[in-house]
């Protein structure tokens, strides 16, 4: 039996635009795009930090602006500005981590010319001490810009504040975790990843609030539940998952989601920015730290290197890659990481998807067949 | 001027000087380790002149991968990568480049193994990952010369040309390490000397376009430019583009031009379509329309300052390439060049394989067909690889496209 808050925290998942209409008479509201701006920077100027991740809505308008081998991920956050909540959002900080996203910004902001604009320039290496002192310099290039945008310095007081409410709301969301993965049959897995995609788009302090209300309930709730009997625990691997059917098809088939490395789940929220020193390099510290993002250089093995100590640690059976069509970074990343599983004799699933897929039938036949014949389950 | 290159000079002409100065070039490179040499991949905007103060021979892939595809063996190469996983729609320099790697097949026997890698990223974002699967499979190091995009706010560049040279410095730091020597800044500055005058012969030549009938056109451009690319910071490519500018300006002061009665002088966005050139060309001449330039083959017509520090002006023109500019800014710069050269159509491609350069090309036209009142071509194809290359619809298109400047000169617009 769910709880409110926890229905409360669905709802807002899948349809952030009706249930937060009301935001808008309250704050400013800041549009950021995966992965990487600081939006505890966006916090506290006052704003109202949004992530935005695209739509599953058919197409209409950015096929005119971007080439259609262009993906998913960036032709659909185009087209949710521009053909359908364009009206939402009072400015827009969009990171560029790749061809397609630099260019993005660029047609982005010819798009929004009447709207507060800025581009971050999150370095696209952090190989080398360089990216680090990059970073917390773009922090203190946008936290003067912000406060240029709404005429209000921000201070050292506001940021600290807003680190420590971010790093709360990552706590919250690690702990949930921890106890989904020991008790599968406490939420979905579409459940718990719609509850932390609630964090991209609400205030924090009221998903905190939620979230302590979610995990005194699954404190109250995981003695009475079964473990993992019956579940085969899993690792995803990729950027997003889209669309979020695809939660659904590993529930269906009992998948225990015990670790990912995704931009909308253990990358937001794996890791909280120190609370001590200078603000921009307590930022950039938590950004060094994150885990490995495909279109980020560093050592090049850590494609594979970092998925095999997450599949170990966690104890998991399978690796499912969700592949974004047309994502650059995971086509070139992809053929090595499946040689090097095939080595370890890991058992790894690459799923190849777009954000516009709507019959997800033919997925779900392979989903099937690969939890029968190589994983064992009937 | 040293007696070899005088010499050089006075019996050859710039086609010869080049293939011999690529011959010479390449045997560098394939005995390097027997000289106590360094062989180092990098992509062709990248500060390569790090390389060239150090001993370390610079190969571009990407020259490679272009031979491949002039001899039209895109699809061959790209086929043997497809095969072993990899997608059709990543770019056709990676795709042949990923399939020489596999089948050993090249035009020109081959590149020598590297034993560093250096992607810089104002170029594009596809080489840093293309370049890290090499750097997996030859065990070598990869630096990554990160450029944050070149935006227009004073108070950001400051602060992106700091982080730029901080970059550079740990480049020289690991060239040190690859090599165990000390760096030579006096050498870098004798190379800097070089890179400067050839890069300013290199957009000499580029300009004679503004001559009219022109006596060169961008398919010269994308043949000589080849040299500027491998060989900048060397006097060879002083000498080379010397020799150049003098062929072509005698063209130039006969009023020769390559095509007879141009009418139509042609802006071309992108890279070429290296496997269709010469069919392009007679097409073109055919109609008595000439393409004269792109942002493409100006990306190497840098201008060093060798008053400045070394690191800070290679950051400064490697940083500010066309490609990693903002879309305001790259439509001024070409909007330039249609200034400069008095062009009166454009072609604007584009390019499956090329994310970095097509992905604005819809904005740029709205931008470029407003501010000059020309109007524009636009159409999809691969540089290199002839399956997704439309041969009946694409001439139909330029063909059309011509008729309609015949249309407007005939009503005089």
């Amino acid at each position: 039996m769910r709880i409110g808050a926890l229905t409360k925290l669905l709802e807002v998942a899948n349809a952030p635009y009706d249930r937060l209409a009301d935001l808008k008479k309250k704050k400013r509201i800041i549009g950021s795009t995966l992965a990487d701006v600081p939006e505890e920077l966006i916090y506290a100027a006052g704003l109202h930090p949004f992530l935005i991740l695209g739509t599953n809505n058919p197409i209409r308008y950015s096929a005119a602006l971007l080439p259609d081998n262009s993906c998913s991920l960036a032709r659909s956050n185009l087209e949710l500005v521009v053909g359908y909540q364009g009206d939402f959002f009072d400015g827009f900080i969009l990171s560029q981590v790749c061809d397609t996203t630099q260019h993005l910004c660029d047609i982005w902001k010819r798009k929004f010319s009447d709207h507060y604009f800025e581009n971050f320039l999150a370095p696209r290496q952090v190989a080398r001490p360089s990216a680090r002192d990059w970073y917390a310099q773009e922090c203190r290039r946008l936290r003067k810009e912000l406060g240029k945008y709404t005429g209000k310095e921000i201070t050292d007081d506001d940021l600290w504040r807003s680190f420590r409410i971010y790093n709360e709301n990552r706590a919250l969301l690690r702990k949930l975790y921890d106890i989904k993965r020991e008790v599968p049959a406490l939420m979905t897995n579409r459940e718990f990843f719609d509850l932390v995609k609630a964090t991209f788009f609400m205030d924090k302090e009221e998903h905190n609030r939620l979230l302590r209300e979610v995990l005194d309930w699954a404190e109250q709730q995981k003695g009475h539940l079964q473990g993992q009997e019956g579940y085969f625990k899993l690792i995803i691997a990729g950027i997003v998952v889209e669309p979020p059917n695809i939660y659904d098809l590993i529930d269906e088939v009992k998948g225990n989601i015990v670790g990912d490395n995704l931009c909308s789940a253990s990358r937001y929220i794996y890791h909280d920015v120190p609370l001590e020193g200078d603000p921009a390099e307590a930022l950039a510290e938590r950004h060094v730290r994150k885990p490995h993002f495909s279109p980020i250089n560093s050592d090049v093995e850590r494609i594979y290197k970092d998925l095999l100590e997450l599949y170990r640690e966690k104890g998991a059976e399978t690796i499912f890659y969700i592949h974004i069509k047309y994502c650059e970074s995971q086509d070139y990343d992809l053929p090595d990481i499946k040689v090097r599983m095939r080595q370890e004799g890991i058992p790894l699933l690459e799923l190849e998807t777009e954000y516009q897929t709507t019959h997800l039938a033919q997925m779900k036949t392979r989903l099937q067949a690969f939890c029968e014949s190589v994983l064992g389950r009937m | 001027m040293s007696d070899e290159a005088q010499q050089m000079r006075g019996k050859m002409s710039a086609k010869e000087l080049s293939r011999k100065l690529t011959e010479e070039y390449l045997q560098d490179a394939r005995t390097a380790h027997e000289h106590g040499k360094y062989v180092a991949y990098t992509t062709a905007v990248s500060p390569v002149e790090l390389f060239v103060a150090h001993d370390v021979i610079p190969i571009y892939p990407e020259n490679h991968s272009v031979a491949c595809l002039t001899k039209r063996m895109g699809t061959e190469l790209s086929m043997a990568m497809e095969k072993k996983g990899y997608t059709s729609h990543l770019c056709a320099y990676a795709r042949s480049d990923l399939g020489y790697r596999i089948t050993g097949k090249s035009p020109m026997g081959g590149i020598p193994d590297p034993d560093f890698l250096l992607a810089c990223n104002a170029q594009c974002f596809t080489l840093t990952k293309w370049f890290e699967v090499l750097s997996r499979k030859y065990k070598v190091p990869l630096f990554v010369f990160d450029t944050p995009q070149w935006i227009r706010d004073p108070g950001a560049r400051k602060e992106i040309l700091k982080y730029c040279i901080r970059q550079l410095q740990e480049l020289i730091a690991a060239l040190e390490e690859l090599t165990g020597k000390k760096y030579d800044y006096d050498r870098l500055a004798e190379v800097m000397v070089y890179s400067r005058d050839a890069s300013l012969l290199y957009r000499k030549f580029l300009d004679m376009a503004a001559y009219k009938p022109s006596p060169i056109s961008i398919f010269d451009a994308l043949i000589h430019m080849a040299i500027t690319v491998y060989l900048r910071g060397t006097p060879q490519a002083v000498h080379y583009y010397q020799t150049l500018v003098d062929e072509v300006q005698e063209k130039a002061d006969k009023g020769i031009g390559v095509v007879e009665n141009e009418r139509f002088r042609l802006y071309w966005e992108n890279l070429p379509i290296w496997f269709k050139f010469r069919d392009h060309f007679n097409l073109l001449k055919s109609y008595g329309a000439n393409i004269l330039t792109s942002l493409y083959v100006h990306a190497w017509s840098y201008e060093f300052d060798i008053s400045k520090d070394p690191l800070e002006t290679l950051a400064e023109n490697y940083v500010s390439v066309f490609s990693n500019v903002t879309l305001e800014e790259r439509a001024d710069m070409a909007l330039e060049l249609f200034r400069r050269y008095c062009l009166n159509g454009s072609l604007m491609f584009i390019n499956r394989s090329c994310k970095a350069v097509s992905f604005a090309v819809y904005e740029l036209k709205d931008i470029i067909t407003e501010k000059t009142g020309v109007p524009a071509l636009i159409f999809e194809s691969d540089m290199g690889d002839p399956r997704f290359y439309s041969e009946t619809q694409i001439r139909t298109r330029i063909e059309a496209y011509l008729e309609t400047l015949q249309r407007r000169e005939a009503e005089g617009v």
